[in-house]
This record gives C-alpha cells, structure tokens and sequence, in this order.
C-alpha cells in the first residue's frame, strides 16, 4: 500500500506564546517547532499499517517555511517513512487551510497514494481543514477524528472509528481515502539515535507552492488572554456550605448553573 | 459576496442537533432580513425534522430526502451543499462545531471555492468580508480572521451560541436540487453507531459540563463520586492523564493536551492538580472549578471558584446539593 502522511511543524506544546510586534500573529522568534501530535498519531498509523502490509511505502508530505518545515519531515523519516516531500511555501500560502490543502493536493496528486493519512487537526491553529479539503481535492472520501484503523486485504476496504456528539461510530471505506486522525490513541514510537542521524542526510524531495483560487483567510490579530487572577476561594465549615456555596456562586454570579 | 445565508443542519436520530440551531443564531445575525435564513437537512428524515426550525426563525428549509446520505459520510452532504450554495446564491455557508460540521467545513469550502475558519466564537459582517474570532493553542490564544472572498464557509464552535427563539411558525419546505453523488462517496458508509451512554466519554468534547477526576481519587472504585456528580449535572466524565495511564478510566475520558481538548460551559477539575499538559485541554473552559486538599495546587491559578478540601467529603455533599437545585 502506498501511504501518504501529511504533516505540520507546530510550536512544541510547553511554548511560552508571544504576540509578533504587528500583533496579527504569533512570535516565531526562539520557538521550537515540532510534529504536532496529531500527526504523530497518523504517522504511527502510517507506520503500523506499513508493518502489516507487506510491500508498503511512506511518504510523507510538509506544505511551509524553511527550517521548521525540513526539520518536521526529517524527523518523520527518523521515525520510519520512506521518503518526503516539501511543498515550501511562506506567508498566507503556508498559513491559510485552504491554500496548505491546495498545495498538499498537488504534491500528493503527483505520488503514488492509497491512502492519505493526516492528524485531523493540527496543535496550533485548529482548524482541522486541511484533511477534509484534501480528499475533496483528491476525489476521494474522507473523515475526521478517526481511531482504530485497520485495513482489511480481503475486501480493499478500511475499516475504523470515531467518537463523535452521536456515539461511537464505525465506518467502512473503500481506498483511496483520507483519514485524519484523532490524537494520541496509538501511543506514538519515539525515533532512536542511529535513525535521527541517519535523516539528516535522507534526501527531501522539493517542490514550489502555487497561488490558489477562492479567497484568503488573512491572520489580523493574534491576541493572549489577561492572565487569570487566581481562583475566588469558597470559605466553609461543613462541606454541605461548601456545597450550597459553590452551586449559588454558579447559579447566581457566573451563571453557568445547568 | 452574495448576502445568502445557508445553514447545513446535522440530524441525529431525525432530530436536528443543537449545534445546528447555534448555527442558525449566527445566520440570522448575517442574513439580509428576517426569516431569509435557509437551512438544508439531508437524509430519509429530513422533512419530518424541517418541522422543528420554523420555532427557531427559520423560514424556508430545502430537503434531500435521499436515504442514502443516512449513513453517508459528509463528503456525500457537501455535493448536496454545494448544489444549494450555488442555487442560491448564498455568500456564506454556516455549519454547527460538531465532527460532522468539521468535516462538511473543509469539503464544502474546497468543493465550492470559499475560504474558511472552524471554532469561531464570534462572526460578523465586514463589507464584503466576514471578521471571525477564534480560539487557538487550546485556548491560550484567541486570533481574529478575515475571510475575505466571494463565498465563506464558517464552523462554528460548540456552545458559544444560543440557539435562537422565534414566533413559532411553519417554514417552507422546498427539495434541494437534485445532484449526482460521486460512487466512491456512496461506497463509504457509517455501519452502526454505539449511542453515548449518559454521562460516558463520547460525548465529551460536546458536553457544557465536564467534571474530571485525577491522581486524588486515588482509587478507580472511588471515581464514581464523579460520576455521580457529573450525572447529577447532566455532564460528561473526564480524566487527567494520571488516572487514564494507571487504567483506573479508558484513555478515550483522557483531557489534556495528549488527550481531547474541551471547552465547556463548566468544568469542574476534582483532585487535579492542574500540570499544563492538562491545562492544555480545559483551559479554554468558560468557568473552571477547582476542589482539591492542596491549597498551593497550579489548579487554582486557572480556577475561576476553588475549594481546599476533602473531595471525599465534598463531592458527596456537592451531588446532593446539585440534585436538590436541579429537582432531580
């Protein structure tokens, strides 16, 4: 099975978020930028799948700006898949969903692909688009917050589940198809030493961004929230005071009493 | 763009999710008038539950009653959307915060064209722009976009809106325009559907209350105090990664930024002692409780209201007065 994991170089998860001086957008300047954990998930999918299927590839495919970009694909390639794809892009070509999902389609059009794998939002802005766009753009169906994927040899067809508002879900799906995964169900491996190293070297296939149609999503101000200033605490003897405290303090002052 | 306000309504067990009506609130804020709200409902039930909007404001509701999208995926829904987008000229496309409307976002816009935003918080009209807020880094940050174009597609986020009332009337049932559905996209279908039992995981990341348990339940025999809790609120039950990796509770009740991110109206952290990889998952939570016996907790620097105790005595005391106020 050819398998296509796209990825995303997102802001490592204890970052200390900065406003950029012209306060549309985050501050770069000093971030470590990492594999969402989303597309950890799908890359380990990618990866089992891999191991099960005999004959298969990964690829995996980044749409972005130098270095993050490079650097996310090469640990991807330390994690296991076989080759990459950098779609470079800068700006609103790399920020807007749309775009990011036009510039994937194209890279992925151009490769073998049975099945296209991404996290089904990224850890950053959370739009969760981009999964979705492709397979449009690839003609094929696709899902959202997807566990438990399996691919069943006998019928060609996946097999897998969701957790949405309406139950726990089960699926099935002829290939091609895109899958973007939930986060964080398939405990991702770690890369080992001689596999990182090996990466650095690993070729990456390059290829330039096209403009795209149908309107910008433009980034107009990026904004942090006043820190909170500490929790009111509930004085009380008894935990029944506690109790009728905390339930007149919903009701009465935030509101939120159900 | 077009002033056209579509609404893509989701039906779960032929009733229309509240997500839906939320969606629908942001519509007739956008909509040129009153009553020129269009919602489109699709699957073998769709005109039984067109029937229920007209007391939310909605005056005309286009239909597909094709029983094949019962269990078709959304893919299968944008072909439909956009066959109406285009039919009625609508600039906009609004679709409710649930995983369906996640999905249909991404398809329609692509399949229609239109730029798009999910999780929007707030939605207004900016000329020919539409301005959209939203949360992002799981809440630690709130960012402001200008989807600028000739048609829109916005998700909007779950419980950020009311569902809108109106004079309860009887809106026009019209059938969408017909349009040939793709084989590949019929080829893939839902084959059954555990519902979420109360309180249970599912419904998670839907609930406006989630109470989650940590290391200070100490037990898994003991986590049913927030169960009980929960049930009395009618919540959902969360966890912190501590109590999902010892077992205690499936890593599916697991939040946080390892697990599902949430963002109810309530959330109620119950011997959590608040590590930003949990923080990362709740933050954006409109009011945070915290209970917890320790007084120096991280917990109550996020909480909105604490109290330092012994949750084994007030988990129990807080069910009872929770029943009592809710007269269940």
């Amino acid at each position: 099975m050819e398998i296509v994991v796209c990825v995303k170089p997102v802001p490592e998860g204890e970052t200390r978020l900065r406003v950029r001086a012209d306060g549309k957008a985050l501050d770069p300047e000093g971030v470590k930028f990492v594999l969402t954990g989303y597309d950890e998930s799908a890359l380990e999918q990618a990866l089992l799948l891999k191991e099960a299927t005999p004959g298969s590839r990964v690829h995996v495919v980044a749409c972005g700006p130098a270095p993050r970009t490079e650097e996310v694909l090469r640990a991807s390639i330390a994690l296991g898949a076989d080759l990459a794809t950098w779609v470079e892009a800068t700006g609103e070509l790399a920020s807007d969903p749309l775009a990011v999902a036009r510039a994937l389609a194209a890279a992925v059009r151009a490769v073998p692909h049975d099945l296209v794998l991404c996290g089904k939002q990224a850890g950053d802005h959370e739009e969760g688009l981009v999964g979705a766009a492709l397979g449009e753009l690839l003609d094929a169906p696709d899902f959202g917050a997807v566990v438990d994927l399996r691919f069943d040899p006998a019928s060609g067809r996946l097999r897998f589940q969701r957790s949405t508002e309406g139950g726990q879900e089960k699926w099935e799906s002829p290939l091609p198809c895109v899958i973007a995964l939930q986060q964080a169900w398939n405990d991702p491996r770690t890369a080992k030493l001689p596999a990182i190293l090996k990466s650095r070297k690993a070729p990456i296939a390059k290829v330039p961004a096209t403009p795209a149609d149908g309107g910008r999503s433009i980034g107009e101000r990026f904004e942090l929230p006043p820190p909170r200033s500490g929790a009111k605490m509930i004085e009380f003897k008894t935990p029944e005071e506690a109790a009728e405290k905390l339930v007149r303090l919903l009701k009465e002052e935030a509101k939120v009493f159900p | 763009m077009s002033p056209g306000v579509l609404v893509v309504g989701e039906l779960h067990d032929g009733r229309v999710v509240p997500s839906t009506l939320e969606a629908v609130g942001v519509a007739r804020t956008l909509a040129p008038g009153p009553g020129e709200v269009v919602v489109l409902l699709a699957g073998s039930r769709s005109r039984a539950a067109a029937a229920e909007l007209g007391a939310h404001g909605v005056g005309r509701v286009l239909v597909s009653e094709d029983a094949r999208l019962d269990t078709a995926p959304a893919a299968a829904i944008a072909v439909v959307a956009t066959a109406a987008a285009r039919a009625l000229d609508a600039g906009t496309v609004l679709v409710g915060g649930t995983t369906f409307g996640r999905d249909l976002a991404g398809r329609l816009a692509a399949r229609w064209s239109a730029t798009a935003a999910t999780g929007a918080t707030d939605v207004v009209r900016d000329g020919t722009a539409l301005r959209v807020r939203r949360p992002v880094f799981g809440g630690r940050a709130t960012e402001t976009l200008r989807l600028d174009g000739p048609r829109c597609v916005v998700a909007i986020r779950p419980h950020a809106f009311a569902a809108p009332a109106g004079s309860p009337s009887s809106p026009t049932l019209e059938a969408a325009p017909a349009v040939e559905i793709p084989a590949p996209l019929l080829a893939a279908r839902r084959t059954g559907v555990e519902p979420t039992s109360a309180g249970a995981g599912p419904g998670l990341t839907d609930a406006a209350v989630v109470v989650s348990g940590g290391r200070g339940v100490r037990a898994p025999e003991n986590f049913r105090l927030v169960e009980e809790l929960a049930a009395a609120l009618g919540g959902a039950v969360g966890a912190s990664r501590a109590v999902t990796d010892a077992g205690w509770r499936p890593a599916t009740l697991q939040v946080g930024q390892t697990g599902k991110t949430v963002s109810p109206q309530l959330y109620i952290a119950v011997g959590i002692s608040g590590a930003i990889q949990h923080l990362m998952g709740m933050i954006s939570s409109r009011v945070i409780v915290a209970v917890n016996n320790d007084a120096t907790a991280p917990i109550f620097k996020v909480a909105d209201y604490g109290i330092v105790g012994d949750l084994f005595q007030i988990l129990p005391a807080l069910t009872a007065e929770v029943r009592r106020a809710r007269g269940t």
